[in-house]
């Protein structure tokens, strides 16, 4: 995974995480708060690195014909 | 006088060279196209057989390993040729490929190779290998002309991003098609830093032209790659060999984009749903505490009033023992009440529920 691919799942780990604390038994009203406005930045980081990424196409030089 | 001979005389051999050299400058290549019959396999290494049509045959010579699909006897076949005549004048062609024609003898030889490689357990589920989860490096080998490599970027770029795709730009049909799709495929094994997946892409094409995928040095150069391989071949209902041999088949050239990476659309509907849903949670977890709360105060106050009535019943029950001994109450009984010396000849005080009465002590008896 590229540097950036593994940042998304980092921060996707990250976010089930966080998720699973609300049923946990960690869980109190009063970080709860908190926790949601991370978990919310998170979601909108995942989108954010998402959308950035782009694919790179190099067409090899290279001939694959017998003679080349 | 004698006419001078100015035709050439040739020897045999000399003639058969000129034949040779003309028929070459003639027909370079030649397709012909008819029946196989005679089919034979001379040391593993020679191909003989004759084609013919209803009225005619030629003999055909090739080695092994021209032969790159399956043939046999009945089969109607497209021979790319060069004629010859032989040094013992025989004509024949000197065959460079062959090739099945017509639905029925491609199905056949189809079948044939099918069932060689199976026996081989190259389509064995045992020898398939996972393709990575999220590929970082792939390598496509398609023609970069074709509607099915555009179908299949266009799908993967929309789904994901951060790919470094090295492309082979190859013939997918026609003769020289399997040859280069099997150098692509070797020249990418070859290098350092390998792709994590060959991905191998064609669009829709008549049964001839997906032909090209049922080569078998193509379907063992897809077998023997160390690298996992992923097709995307014509249309969900054709099924080609190397379909067959390779680790992951996609139906089509999207599809193979749909299999490859996952939809970043759908990561980031999922991870705002996920988001979204702790606000009912917390909601929910509230309103249980707030439940959990009220109950505890309707207890507390229950415990207080229960108190409460205790203490009011205990006061009631004092009370009505006070009243009980309240003096006029046992006056009102007709009892009286004696105040004074009691001694003869004393005055006491007798008061009663209505009068008191001031008396004199007659005599006093011990009871």
């Amino acid at each position: 995974m590229s540097s950036a691919n593994k940042s998304i799942s980092d921060k996707t780990i990250e976010l089930t995480k966080m998720v699973e604390w609300f049923d946990s038994d960690d869980f109190t009203l009063e970080a709860a708060l908190d926790k949601f406005k991370q978990a919310e930045k998170l979601a909108t980081d995942i989108e954010k690195d998402l959308l950035s990424l782009k694919n790179e196409i190099q067409i090899v030089k290279q001939k694959f014909d017998n003679e080349g | 006088m004698e006419k001078l001979n100015t035709k050439p005389v040739f020897s045999v051999s000399d003639f058969i060279a000129v034949v040779n050299q003309t028929l070459e400058y003639a027909y370079q290549s030649v397709e012909v196209e008819g029946e196989v019959a005679s089919f034979k396999v001379s040391h593993d290494k020679f191909v003989f057989f004759d084609i013919k049509d209803g009225n005619s045959s030629i003999g055909c010579f090739m080695t092994v390993w021209q032969l790159r699909v399956p043939i046999q006897d009945g089969m109607k076949v497209i021979v790319s040729a060069v004629p010859k005549l032989t040094q013992w004048g025989k004509f024949s062609l000197t065959v460079k490929s062959v090739r099945p024609s017509g639905e029925g003898a491609l199905k056949k030889s189809f079948e044939l190779l099918k069932s060689k490689l199976d026996g081989e357990g190259l389509f064995a589920i045992e020898r398939k290998r996972q393709l990575p989860t999220i590929p970082k490096h792939i390598a496509v080998i398609s023609s970069i002309q074709a509607a099915g490599y555009a179908d299949f970027i266009k799908i993967l770029n929309d789904r994901w991003g951060g790919i470094s795709i090295d492309v082979a730009n190859v013939q997918v049909q026609g003769t020289s098609a399997p040859d280069q799709i099997i150098n692509a495929i070797n020249y990418f094994n070859q290098q350092e830093n390998l792709p994590e997946v060959i991905v191998i892409i064609r669009g829709g094409g008549s049964a001839d032209d997906l032909a090209v995928f049922n080569d078998e040095p193509l379907v063992r150069a897809i077998a023997s790659s160390r690298i996992p391989t992923l097709t995307g071949i014509g249309h969900e209902t054709d099924e080609s060999l190397a379909d067959l041999v390779v680790d992951i088949r996609a139906v089509t050239p999207s599809n193979a984009a749909q299999i490859l990476v996952p939809d970043k659309a759908e990561i980031i509907r999922a991870a705002y749903s996920r988001v979204n849903s702790l606000l009912p949670r917390i909601s929910q977890l509230i309103n249980q505490q707030k439940q959990s709360i009220d109950s505890l105060l309707i207890k507390a106050l229950d415990s207080i009033n229960t108190a409460v009535n205790d203490q009011i019943q205990k006061i009631s029950n004092l009370r009505g023992v006070l009243a009980q001994l309240d003096p006029s109450v046992v006056l009102a009984r007709g009892y009286a009440l004696i105040r004074g010396n009691i001694s003869i000849g004393s005055v006491i005080e007798v008061e009663t529920n209505k009068v008191i009465i001031n008396a004199e002590v007659k005599n006093v008896v011990s009871k």
